[in-house]
């Protein structure tokens, strides 16, 4: 059973979109359940990927191609999942804050918390305050996800939050920041609830938000 | 610049900020490497963190209160805010830069080598498609009439996500008034931090 779940991993890490899934419906008829597909194969190679990129050792071509593998993957398994019955832990409304055009690593959280169970409301890159606002209300979620990749357009998160809270929308969602030039002192002082470090870090995060971790 | 002052000049790597971790330690390493306790100008701005955690050690450090180089090849943060807020999507075009061969095109060129062409267009297509502008930023005329034929070489493969080509002198007011302040520190004002000695670069000291 484990050598199933290792060659999902590696090919996860090698970032095989090829082989991902079919190892996926190979683990399935073995008759693992998608959650185990899931949890011991796919997600154990994205949080290696996370590791290796953080330690420089792979870059953002490979992580594309590894996060394209895991969503290949994720294609077969999201409608089992669902059929399951697996518990879904609420909405996340998750966006690139505004005059940010970068959304390799929101959609990559953004399909990590979908693995761990969330629903992902994904607003897009380049997104403005009210934009936010009128997602929370039509979607009421439980958390907010927002990201950026520039220090010139993280502090649009903290505008963000600021807008949030005058739509007196603050204490209905908890939120959750990340991005290349984010730290936690960062998040902490624009008032955010959480901060990712790496898009597993985040899913885990997400989870604990809820208190499902 | 003054020639005594040119003299003490280092010139660094190019391109450490895309491992901003890597920038921290070569600038670290070159600060601790010089003896006696002086003034140090940093040529970079914030550059995507690069900087935060350097120590000043026995030193006082002098820096561009700036995100990352292009306010400063444009003359002043005011300047860069406008071009962003006029267009986010922008990707900069520098001379260095081009020599340095740090641009889409050059960076598609070593992909391709590395994952052949599907893969390598699928790639830049994920890192680029959402922004719309190409600036050459030139110092002066004749460095635009210069490397033109460079930058449109990359325009022209930007085309393949619509970008516009355009360009725009820049100014070397923010590195004359940087090589004034170093000067005489006290001439220093809200475009510069200084770092006092054994401090260390915050984020914060950038947020405008």
């Amino acid at each position: 059973m484990s050598e199933i779940y290792e060659k999902l991993s590696a090919a996860i890490l090698e970032g095989d979109a090829d082989k991902t899934p079919k190892l996926v419906n190979r683990g399935l008829k073995q008759g693992l359940t998608p959650k185990e597909v899931l949890d011991n194969g796919l997600i154990v190679g994205m949080d290696e990927v996370g590791v290796r990129f953080k330690r420089g050792d792979m870059f953002v071509p490979e992580v594309l191609m590894s996060a394209d593998s895991m969503a290949a993957g994720m294609l077969i398994l999201r409608p089992l999942l669902v059929e399951s019955g697996a518990e879904l832990l609420g909405k996340i409304v998750m966006g690139t804050v505004k005059g940010d055009l970068h959304d390799i690593g929101k959609n990559l959280v953004s399909m990590m918390c979908e693995g761990a169970g969330f629903e992902i409301v994904n607003l897009g890159f380049n997104v403005e305050p009210d934009v936010f606002i009128n997602a929370i209300k039509e979607h009421q979620p439980a958390i907010v996800g927002m990201s950026a990749m520039l220090t010139t357009t993280m502090r649009a998160m903290g505008h963000t939050i600021k807008a949030i809270e005058e739509a007196g929308l603050r204490d209905t969602v908890k939120v959750f920041v990340g991005g290349a030039p984010v730290d936690r002192e960062f998040a902490d002082t624009i008032g955010a609830d959480g901060y990712g470090s790496n898009a597993p870090g985040g899913a885990e995060l997400a989870k604990q938000l809820v208190g499902a971790a | 610049m003054p020639a005594d002052m040119a003299e003490q000049v280092t010139f660094m790597d190019y391109g450490l900020h895309r491992v901003p971790s890597k920038l921290t330690w070569a600038v670290q390493d070159a600060i601790d490497a010089v003896e006696h306790p002086s003034l140090i100008v940093l040529g970079y701005g914030l550059c995507g963190n690069g900087l935060k955690g350097i120590n000043a050690r026995q030193h006082t450090l002098l820096i561009p209160r700036t995100d990352d180089c292009i306010a400063i090849l444009l003359g002043s943060y005011k300047k860069y805010i406008q071009e962003f807020d006029a267009t986010p999507g922008t990707y900069y075009l520098t001379k260095g830069w081009l020599e340095a061969g740090s641009n889409p095109l050059q960076e598609y060129e070593e992909i391709k080598e590395k994952y052949g062409e599907k893969d390598a267009t699928w790639i830049m297509d994920q890192q680029y498609q959402h922004y719309e502008r190409l600036l050459f930023v030139a110092h002066n005329q004749a460095d635009l009439d210069e490397y033109r034929p460079q930058a449109q070489e990359v325009a022209e493969y930007c085309q393949r996500w619509g970008y516009r080509y355009e360009e725009i002198l820049g100014s070397d007011i923010y590195v004359r008034r940087l090589i004034e302040v170093a000067m005489a520190i006290d001439k220093t004002d809200s475009n510069f931090v200084v770092i006092p000695p054994s401090g260390e670069v915050t984020q914060n000291l950038f947020m405008r």
